[in-house]
């Protein structure tokens, strides 16, 4: 039997072996490297007054309005985008799970967005919103002459617009999923207590989704953080929505300053991480609580 | 021992292959010729075409040019190029290179000097304003091939008096009162910094010296309170904020704005609208910052550099040295509305036919400012840009601080 | 079903509201890709008149042609490597009894919230030493980093659904392992593998930051870092038309693909996440 255990184990390490060596070298070396580029003072520009310069870059960067500009910018259209997204999500989420026909031209119509080129529709959200081109100030009641990609209130608004519109279906279809795991018989017996929809939404639905919901909110507050297609192709950073991932860009590509450019790089990683861990914390409270709650 | 008799068999094999194959390419196009690639923008008009297909022609099968089309977008050609030579590449055989580049790409080792004749013969009649882009270190880096400047345009039916010697504020002050707009590029790019730095140059001042080291005065707030003057003036068009060179073009030609700054291309384009619409476009010098002091117009265009890691460098500087001949120059003013470098070339009966404003043009040129040549150029840059944009929100009180500021920091190598 | 016809009717503007919600900007870019040169600025959202000059265009220009040629082999070849790998650790995490099947799931899940801006700084520099800059390989490696845990993911969630005891019975039944194999698991496994590939290719398919700044010619750039590099009427001029047909281009394969295995897809995409 443990002779059998021992050679199941060994044979399914010798599988896995592959991918997760593949995901250490492709991941692991390049960040560590990144790590060690952050410590040099090393512009290709220069090439030769590279030398080992500590954490003075990391310094340099946080002591910048630039990086702590930039990581408001972030903030902003992270928490815009992802809230909006919830709410949207969760109305296409109900339109989906409770539609009685047309369920599959809905479930194909929200894929359409999910499966186009970010960069595609960054461009064709610029190009309605272009004062000489777009269709958008041809509407009635908009402004002949609105120009939102000129100002920052305006280009922040068209960035997470953007951003919404191309992965509200991803959470949508998360929380679909998460919708299915709700008992219909609960509502059957809250509907039976005189229950509405509205408080059977918010008693019964909301709570047993929250794992589902958090999960979601997890992985596109974490993808939302590291926004760069959108932002390059409609602003480049200009009007004040530069991310953080745009200033990575900007320091390591255009100004190949490796590093300073890597210490920026190696921030951003880190607050990935303090993001996850801060949510994972939260899904872990949360199933913990609802384990206890069912035991 | 067998094995491992096999095996070298094998390795030979490859090598072989890999010679031939090696071979081959090398020889590719035209009997033994050494294919040189030249990386210079997409020119639609066919000129950069023509050019090549000349040198190739003289050259008498010493070597081929191939035309590698780079973006539209500055400052997309500039990354696209500092990234292939910072990775050492040997492809890149000449360059064509943006006026603002010499200094960086020279002391970072990724072109070559032109020296002895080939200097005498890059430099030979060319204006003095397109012969101080390729100096750098007291050395010369690239031959100058075409320039370009900008001018004030104005639709002659709308403007009854052409706008000659006007300063910036009058110019505002007019178009506001005429409820018409001014086209100018303020979008946050390098043709922001080419504003920005005409109006300090035309006051007199300058941003930085050779070195980097910080020149900023007074000049700067001039100009800042310029930009915000026309910024948050009726004569600001909708979108000032976001202008490039093609949407002042477009705002320029749809009536919005009856004056317009921008390089000579808009004249060509303009051939195509209907409405014979190319009669009606006047010029004018570039408008003065002060009233005392003749304008100092923006310098652009292109210099033909050799690439350090060429495996051809003699027959490149040869390729550049023909590319960047006169003729050349005249079919690129003709076909692309690219204004010559050579000074005799102005005097051409084509060229005078290809550009009505030729003699404005040579004198914009000549009176020409050109941009700080410092290695830290892309960095200067970028802080003349993140300093004067969006435009309309500009403090001019506090410009000069903080343009000192940044420059300070670009030039240590920090975040600005 | 319907209680009334006013539910109905609800029902049927909500559907309408998404289904517009998603189709408005692609139809734009379609009626952008459509108008004639000369009527770009009209800004209408329907064109006047129809006219194929912008594919003509962008079938004609090799920096197109190329990046699409460039996209199709980048982004399969990195799908077929990360399904391979994959589906061998997929298998071992469905079916295999051992310990650190948590770590390698959350390893997995970690890697694909890994930014990519923490990374191309690093990868450009030994790119640029090795000599793998501007080249296939040197894009389907950073692809692996979430194309990888994508795959691992979403198969390991189908290959769970798997009734393996058939193959039992197939091999009890007289079939060699290697037939049992063949003609029951294939089968079963093949749709989840297939679905997980389609997913895994939009994902390649989508980069832009990798493609953009490890790429400088048409020898390995992709379509998504083409289209930021197209060139216009002259050296100012913005080619709004090009762009749109271009976009046109790789947005339909992608749709198609959607439209036909959305059922799939959708349980490939929800799997991963809900389960893990």
């Amino acid at each position: 039997m443990s002779e059998r255990r021992r050679s199941e184990r060994r044979l399914a390490w010798m599988l896995c072996a592959p991918a997760v060596i593949a995901m250490l070298i492709v991941t692991g070396y390049p960040i560590g490297y990144a790590v060690w580029l952050s410590l040099q003072d090393y512009d290709l520009r220069f090439p030769d007054d590279r030398e080992f310069v500590g954490l003075s870059n990391y310094a340099d960067v946080l002591t910048s309005s630039i990086w702590w500009g930039d990581v408001w910018n972030t903030t902003i259209i992270t928490v815009a985008s992802v809230s909006i997204e919830l709410v949207l999500g969760m109305a296409i989420a109900l339109i989906m799970h409770r539609a009685i026909f047309g369920r599959g031209a809905v479930r194909a119509s929200v894929l359409i967005p999910y499966g186009i080129v970010t960069v595609v529709a960054a461009f064709g959200w610029r190009y309605a919103f272009d004062p000489a081109s777009g269709f958008v100030q041809n509407l009635p009641l908009i402004s002949d002459t609105a120009a939102p990609l000129t100002e920052r209130g305006g280009s922040l608004a068209v960035i997470v617009l953007t951003e919404v519109w191309k992965t509200t279906p991803f959470m949508a279809l998360l929380l679909l999923a998460g919708l299915a795991l709700v008992p219909d018989e609960l509502h059957e017996a809250a509907k039976v207590d005189g229950a509405g929809p509205v408080q059977r939404f918010f008693r019964i639905t909301l709570p047993l989704m929250k794992p589902a919901i958090l999960v979601a909110l997890l992985f596109r507050t974490l993808d939302a953080f590291r926004v760069f297609d959108t932002v390059y192709i409609q602003t480049a950073g200009a009007n004040g929505t530069e991310t953080v991932s745009i200033l990575g860009y900007q320091v390591l590509i255009n100004r190949v300053n490796l590093g300073v450019g890597s210490a920026v790089s190696v921030l951003i990683f880190l607050a990935v991480i303090l993001i996850a861990t801060f949510f994972v914390r939260g899904l872990g409270a949360s199933t913990a609580r609802q384990r206890g709650e069912a035991a | 021992m067998r094995r491992e008799g096999r095996s070298r068999w094998w390795i030979a094999a490859v090598l072989v292959a890999l010679g031939i194959a090696g071979c081959g390419s090398d020889s590719e196009g035209g009997g033994g010729a050494r294919t040189l690639n030249w990386y210079v923008f997409n020119e639609p008009g066919g000129a950069y075409e023509q050019a090549v297909k000349t040198c190739n022609e003289s050259a008498r099968g010493r070597y081929r040019i191939n035309y590698v089309r780079l973006p539209t977008d500055a400052n997309q050609q500039r990354e696209l190029i500092v990234r292939r030579l910072a990775a050492k590449d040997s492809d890149i055989d000449i360059i064509g290179m943006d006026v603002i580049w010499t200094a960086e790409f020279a002391e970072a080792g990724w072109i070559k000097p032109w020296t002895g004749a080939r200097q005498r013969a890059a430099r030979a009649g060319r204006l003095a304003g397109p012969l101080k882009t390729v100096e750098y270190d007291g050395r010369t880096w690239a031959a100058p091939f075409t320039t370009n400047t900008q001018l004030l345009w104005f639709n002659k039916d709308k403007v009854p008096t052409p706008p000659a010697g006007i300063t910036w504020d009058e110019l505002i002050d007019r178009a506001a009162k005429a409820g018409t707009g001014i086209e100018v590029q303020g979008n946050q790019y390098e043709g922001l910094t080419v504003w920005v730095n005409a109006l300090i140059a035309g006051a007199g001042g300058e941003i930085v010296g050779e070195q980097g080291q910080d020149r900023v005065g007074p000049t700067a707030e001039t100009a800042a309170r310029i930009v915000h003057k026309l910024a948050t003036s009726r004569a600001a068009p909708p979108g000032l904020a976001t202008n490039k060179e093609d949407e002042a073009r477009l705002g320029f030609e749809s009536g919005r704005s009856s004056y317009q700054i921008n390089y000579t291309f808009i004249y060509a384009s303009a051939a195509e609208l209907p409405g014979g619409f190319q009669k009606k476009i006047g010029w004018a010098r570039y408008p003065r910052t002060v009233a005392d002091r003749p304008s100092r117009p923006p310098i652009g265009g292109i210099n033909l550099g050799v690439g350090a890691y060429s495996k051809n460098p003699d027959l490149a500087f040869d390729a550049a040295q023909c590319l960047a001949r006169p003729e050349n120059q005249l079919v690129a003013s003709e076909k692309g509305g690219l204004p010559p470098t050579t000074e005799a070339v102005y005097d051409d009966p084509k060229l005078q036919k290809a550009f009505p404003f030729a003699d404005l043009l040579r004198e914009s040129i000549e009176a020409g400012a050109p941009r700080p040549v410092t290695p830290a150029y892309s960095d200067i840059s970028l802080a003349i840009q993140r300093t004067f944009h969006p435009p309309d929100e500009i403090d001019p009180d506090e410009v000069v601080s903080k343009l000192r500021e940044r420059i300070e920091k670009a030039g240590e190598g920090k975040i600005f | 079903m319907l209680r009334s016809s006013r539910e109905a009717a609800l029902w049927s503007i909500g559907i309408l509201v998404v289904l517009l919600y998603a189709l408005i900007p692609v139809l734009w870019i379609l009626s952008l890709s459509l108008k004639p040169a000369d009527q770009l600025g009209d800004r209408r959202f329907v064109p006047q008149e129809f006219s194929f000059e912008n594919y003509e265009t962008i079938f004609n220009t090799e920096t197109f042609t190329r990046a699409l040629v460039n996209s199709v082999g980048i982004a399969g070849l990195a799908t077929l490597i990360s399904i391979l790998l994959a589906a061998m650790a997929a298998y071992a995490l469905a079916r295999l009894d051992f310990a650190g099947k948590a770590l390698i799931l959350s390893g997995a899940l970690a890697v694909a919230m890994f930014p990519p801006i923490s990374i191309v700084g690093s990868l450009f520099n030994i790119w640029r030493e090795v000599g793998l800059y501007d080249t296939w390989p040197g894009l389907i490696i950073p692809y692996m980093t979430f194309t990888l845990p994508l795959a691992i993911y979403t198969l390991s969630a189908f290959f769970r659904e798997i009734p393996w005891e058939l193959e039992q019975a197939a091999q009890v039944d007289g079939a060699t392992p290697f037939q049992a194999f063949r003609k029951v698991i294939v089968p079963l496994a093949a749709p989840g593998v297939f679905t997980s590939a389609i997913l895994v290719f939009i994902f390649a398919w989508n980069d832009f930051i990798f493609a953009n700044t490890l790429t400088s010619t048409d020898e390995a750039r992709t379509v998504p870092a083409a289209l930021a590099f197209f060139t216009g009427g002259s050296q100012f001029e913005q080619p709004i038309g090009a762009i749109s047909a271009a976009s046109i281009v790789v947005t339909i394969p992608i749709i198609v693909m959607v439209l036909i295995f959305q059922r799939r897809i959708v349980a490939g995409l929800t799997a991963g996440a809900v389960k893990g």
